[in-house]
């Protein structure tokens, strides 16, 4: 057992590798393509059960990490496999091994074509995933986040639909372009670090330890060098997230991706983005996230605003989807940038509740698809008399997607929404506060959400049964009634009582929170901006 | 009287220290007289050839290991430090895996097998000395015997006029270019009366150096540059890459470049750091630095641009070892600009490093080529990969593994070797530097590109005509293995090997100094 304990997180990035090698082998030896999904399915679910050992092993108060484990790597450059939960990751490795059953048992039936190299891709997306959000050295973090793209690449590529090598090839270089910057950013913050401290180093531990000791700090002659930093990092995740303008390749890799990606791909990709500024932005660079918060709110809401108006006017199911996760994610960013508690924990409740609600919208995405080989919503109407419990799951899901109270998604966009209401990190002037209007264009988001969901229940499910092809339609079988039952319970759970998802994250996030505000000239720039009152309003907004 | 006596001093000779160079030189003498008497027998003198290279690596590793070989050594021709032994380690490995790689080929194409595993243990021979020799002469002996070796191995396929082109423009151009760095050597012995760099190096420390240093090593930068294939001086590869067979054209692209970029480093990074350092003339060494940069920056970007319209893979590949020639420049100017010491130790190694990584994945991708290419090497457009993905799996992953070391992907060794040479740079913490890896960086988004669509025709696409499955002979398929082990094997535990490569030069060669 402490075995167990002491190399928990290794255990679960590693299992789902040898699993994918034992489908491999499994294959090449006895050819029996009806055990795989079972063989995958029982790994996942494997992994999830062990993961869950995580609740109760991390730490909850304070702000170290648990399970940690520190060995090296590449000596020669001092770089370790150093890896490490706290309340930030905890629920983020547990989402990720939670999603991946479901995600097996999505394809039931879908996969026919090559179902060993499928499962063996997802096998490894599952590690590189949960690699990303434990590791605590910037280059074991790097290589995760890199590792994570080839098996979704292939994902899409070779199980996806009529565009997907487009699809594939955008999603890559899109990704691979921001991360790779990080990548110099990362090498380069080495030196930084060696030329103030003597030491370089690769470990984020070792890194926030220095900037709370004020030994490293962007500031000064190193202020741009900071800023640089700050952008190479920002970029990747922004891309991942995707932040407004950098969201293009999100809607064709959803499209064209397989049920499994994209439930995948929205429910712990994104996810990466958002907890790498979480995580890596806010921590390293404190001043630099401060300073330039206001674009990235700016941005959030326009995303919020264009992605729900542009998902109104999608013909296809799956695209409008997608468009909504560009929406959501800009409540993310706006929680996360809004440097108050309640909106940072707002923002990591809402990242679980994207993973849930999208995901889920997804997989009914993809019954449907699989019934009818289209997703036009032109082809549908008036479902709902024909598929009862289709229909009803499809708009509880929608609904907990919109934010009605009592669901999950109502939860976190509260949240959201207090704290960006109370935030003081946008000017505040005699005239206007710019912290409320923020607020408010982001809640015409919400009111937007509930347009184009609703409108698209309304031709899908309402109404008379126009094409008649759709008349013979199975409803829900019990696998996809049981596929789908675990994420409405969250849906329902997370919307009525989510104090223990908060109080677990709640002393991780409020620690990051404090860094970015109260530390390194945070207070100073605090009360600038409360004296800045008289001055003109920024031209940005 | 007296100077009779000194004429009978015994030379300063030291056998040891040249025992790697001269097992591979005495074996390729071996196999020539042994191909001479059975030259029906195909696979002998491979194995003579690959007995001979491990041999010679023995005492390679052994000397690393602290073995001391005396304290002089041919008056200082010779050098024995880590910059020597990491990089003929590296070209160990590469003609060791371009004999079994040959395999498939020597079969296939009825190719005199003797003759042409001397060919290529007279080119270590040459690319070993390139990197051993301490002194102008020595180095361009070596790179004499190196040319002449691949000239002849360009245009082995005589029957295919193709192969005749190549060899033809590479004698030509290569000719023109050892002619340029021989001028510059000329030029460099008239500035400082000596051809021994470690002499040169200790001469122009001062400010008043000669000018005609500045010549001399202008001309000297042409003929490396042509050697490494940097822009502007990259014209002949494309060409002369495509033309040749592909084991051959695997073998240049990793042996001959690494060995230009062993004798560059020794020459401008040792003999004289960037034309004299900044003791001499810090605006001089500047100048010199943003020369190269620039140079760096062209050859990574013209690269990779012109390897993404490429329909032909070896084409490809040859615009792909363009732009890896400007990453490991980078590495170089950070050798050029780190204090001299540990910091520009770690930073030659990381050359030596980048090159290594280069090497074994790039040979990977040619072995799964050369056996796809059929006689001729006619089936090398991307189209003959259409759709085989999931008809030769093993084929096709492992070459899709090439591709992504290709890339720098992490797990892979050209992820490590990419950190490695972008670090140097980075830790000069200079402006032009910095925009030196940004754009290196982007570079590699922009390979991204044509890497993937090589798995893209693999995997996603569906093929239309008949195919099968080539058989994978044995020898070729140890070559696959040793590659994909190395690939990963460099990927992920690859710190006991840098650290080898980055031991202080002091530590190797101390008794030398």
């Amino acid at each position: 057992m402490d075995f167990i304990n002491e190399n928990l997180l290794t255990i679960l990035i590693l299992l789902p590798v040898f699993g994918a090698v034992g489908v491999i082998l499994h294959q090449m030896f006895w050819k029996q393509e009806s055990q795989l999904k079972w063989l995958t399915f029982g790994l996942t679910l494997v992994n999830f059960l062990i993961s869950l050992l995580l609740i109760s092993g991390t730490k909850t108060a304070g702000t170290g990490f648990s399970f940690e484990k520190n060995v090296p790597w590449i000596s020669a450059i001092n770089t370790n496999y150093h890896v490490g939960v706290d309340g930030l990751s905890l629920w983020l490795v547990i989402l990720t091994t939670f999603i991946m059953p479901i995600a097996v048992i999505s394809t039931w039936h879908a996969v026919e074509k090559r179902p060993t190299a499928f499962y063996a891709f997802l096998l490894l997306l599952e590690s590189a995933m949960i690699g990303v959000f434990v590791s605590l050295d910037l280059l074991v973090f790097y290589l995760f986040f890199e590792a994570s793209l080839v098996p979704m690449f292939f994902l899409i590529g070779i199980w996806g639909g009529e565009n997907r090598i487009y699809a594939a090839v955008k999603f890559f270089i899109f990704t691979a372009l921001g991360s790779l910057l990080m990548l110099a950013a990362i090498i380069a913050l080495y030196y930084v670090h060696a030329s103030q401290t003597g030491l370089g180093t690769f470990d984020f531990v070792a890194l926030t330890r220095s900037i709370e000791l004020g030994h490293l700090a962007f500031t000064g002659p190193l202020a741009v060098t900071g800023t640089l930093m700050f952008w190479a990092f920002a970029l990747a995740f922004s891309i991942k997230v995707p932040l407004f303008p950098f969201h293009t390749w999100l809607p064709d890799a959803h499209t064209e991706a397989p049920t499994a990606g994209s439930v995948i791909l929205a429910a712990v990709l994104l996810k990466m983005g958002t907890y790498g500024l979480m995580r890596f932005n806010f921590t390293l660079f404190p001043d630099q996230s401060r300073e330039w918060a206001w674009l990235f709110i700016t941005l959030a809401i326009i995303g919020i605003i264009y992605g729900a108006l542009v998902a109104m006017v999608q013909p296809d199911v799956k695209r409008l989807v997608a468009y909504s996760s560009v929406a959501h994610m800009g409540f993310v960013i706006l929680g996360m940038f809004s440097f108050t508690e309640m909106g940072m924990q707002g923002a990591l409740y809402q990242m679980l509740n994207h993973g849930v609600s999208t995901g889920a919208l997804f997989l009914l995405v993809g019954f449907i698809y699989e019934r009818r080989h289209t997703r036009q919503i032109s082809d549908f109407g008036g479902l709902a008399n024909v598929m009862p419990i289709y229909a009803t799951v499809f708009v509880i899901t929608s609904m907990s997607s919109v934010g009605l109270p009592f669901l999950n998604g109502f939860v976190g966009e509260f949240l959201i929404m207090i704290g960006m209401w109370k935030s003081t990190i946008l000017q505040v002037t005699a005239s206007a506060n710019w912290n409320y209007i923020a607020t408010m264009l982001a809640g015409t988001g919400v009111i937007f959400a509930a347009v184009y969901l609703l409108w698209m229940i309304q031709r899908v499910f309402f109404g008379k049964v126009t094409n008649e092809k759709n008349r013979s339609l199975k409803d829900l079988s019990w696998r996809e009634i049981g596929l789908i039952a675990p994420l409405l319970f969250l849906m329902v759970f997370m919307g009525v009582y989510p104090r223990p998802f908060l109080d677990a994250a709640k002393e991780s996030v409020n620690a990051i929170q404090k860094r970015v505000m109260h530390q390194a000239g945070g207070e100073v720039d605090h009360a600038a901006a409360v004296d800045n009152k008289t001055t003109e309003p920024r031209s940005h907004e | 009287m007296n100077t009779l006596f000194l004429q009978l001093t015994p030379p300063d000779t030291n056998i040891p220290i040249l025992l790697p160079e001269l097992i591979v030189a005495a074996v390729g003498i071996v196999v020539m007289v042994y191909d001479s008497f059975f030259p029906k027998d195909r696979v002998t003198t491979g194995l003579i050839s690959i007995a001979g290279l491990a041999v010679s690596a023995f005492f390679l590793i052994r000397m690393w290991s602290g073995e001391t070989f005396g304290a002089s050594s041919w008056n200082g021709m010779i050098a024995h430090d880590n910059l020597r032994l990491g990089f003929s380690i590296v070209f160990l490995i590469v003609t060791a895996l371009t004999i079994l790689i040959s395999t498939v080929w020597v079969e296939r194409e009825d190719v005199p097998a003797g003759e042409y595993h001397a060919l290529l243990m007279f080119a270590t021979f040459g690319m070993m000395l390139m990197a051993s020799g301490n002194d102008l002469v020595v180095i361009f002996l070596g790179l004499e015997t190196l040319s002449i070796a691949t000239y002849v191995m360009a245009g082995l396929r005589r029957g295919d006029l193709k192969s005749n082109e190549s060899a033809m423009k590479y004698f030509i151009l290569g000719s023109f270019a050892s002619a340029f760095l021989l001028y510059g050597m000329a030029l460099i012995y008239g500035a400082t009366g000596s051809t021994n760099l470690t002499q040169i190096a200790d001469k122009i420390t001062t400010a008043n150096f000669p000018g005609l240093l500045l010549i001399g090593g202008a001309m000297m930068l042409v003929g490396f540059g042509f050697k490494i294939a940097s822009v502007p001086f990259h014209i002949w590869t494309p060409d002369v890459y495509e033309g040749a067979p592909a084991p051959v054209t695997g073998f240049m692209a990793a042996g001959p470049k690494a060995a230009a970029f062993a004798s560059f480093i020794r020459v401008f990074v040792l003999g004289f750091p960037f034309i004299a350092g900044i003791q001499a003339s810090n605006y001089l060494h500047e100048s010199w630095m943003t020369a190269l940069s620039v140079m760096a920056m062209l050859t990574m970007t013209v690269g990779n641009v012109a390897a993404i319209m490429q329909n032909n893979v070896k084409r490809m590949l040859a615009y792909s070892s363009i732009a890896h020639a400007g990453y490991a420049l980078v590495g170089f100017i950070g050798a050029g600009a780190a204090k001299p010491g540990q910091a520009q130790d770690a930073a030659i190694a990381s050359v030596a490093f980048y090159m290594l990584t280069y090497a074994i994945t790039n040979l990977g991708a040619f072995s799964v080529i050369s056996l796809l290419a059929q006689k001729n090497d006619r089936r090398a457009e991307f189209e003959d990969y259409n759709g085989i993905g999931f008809k030769s799996p093993v084929l096709s992953f492992t070459l899709s593994l090439f591709m992504l070391s290709l890339l720098g992907l992490p797990l892979t060794a050209g992820f490590v070797g990419k950190v490695m040479v972008f670090r140097p740079a980075l830790e000069a913490g200079n402006t032009l530097l910095t925009v030196l890896v940004i754009v290196a960086v982007i570079n590699t988004a922009i390979s991204a590109y044509y890497y993937l669509r090589m798995i893209v025709v693999m995997f996603f696409r569906e093929r239309t005509t008949e195919w099968t499955e080539p058989k994978i002979p044995a020898m070729l398929s140890a070559a696959l293995l040793i590659a994909v082990i190395g690939v990963f094997y460099l990927g992920i535990f690859s710190s006991g090997i840098i650290e080898r490569f980055s031991q202080s030069r002091s530590a190797v060669g101390a008794h030398l100094r």
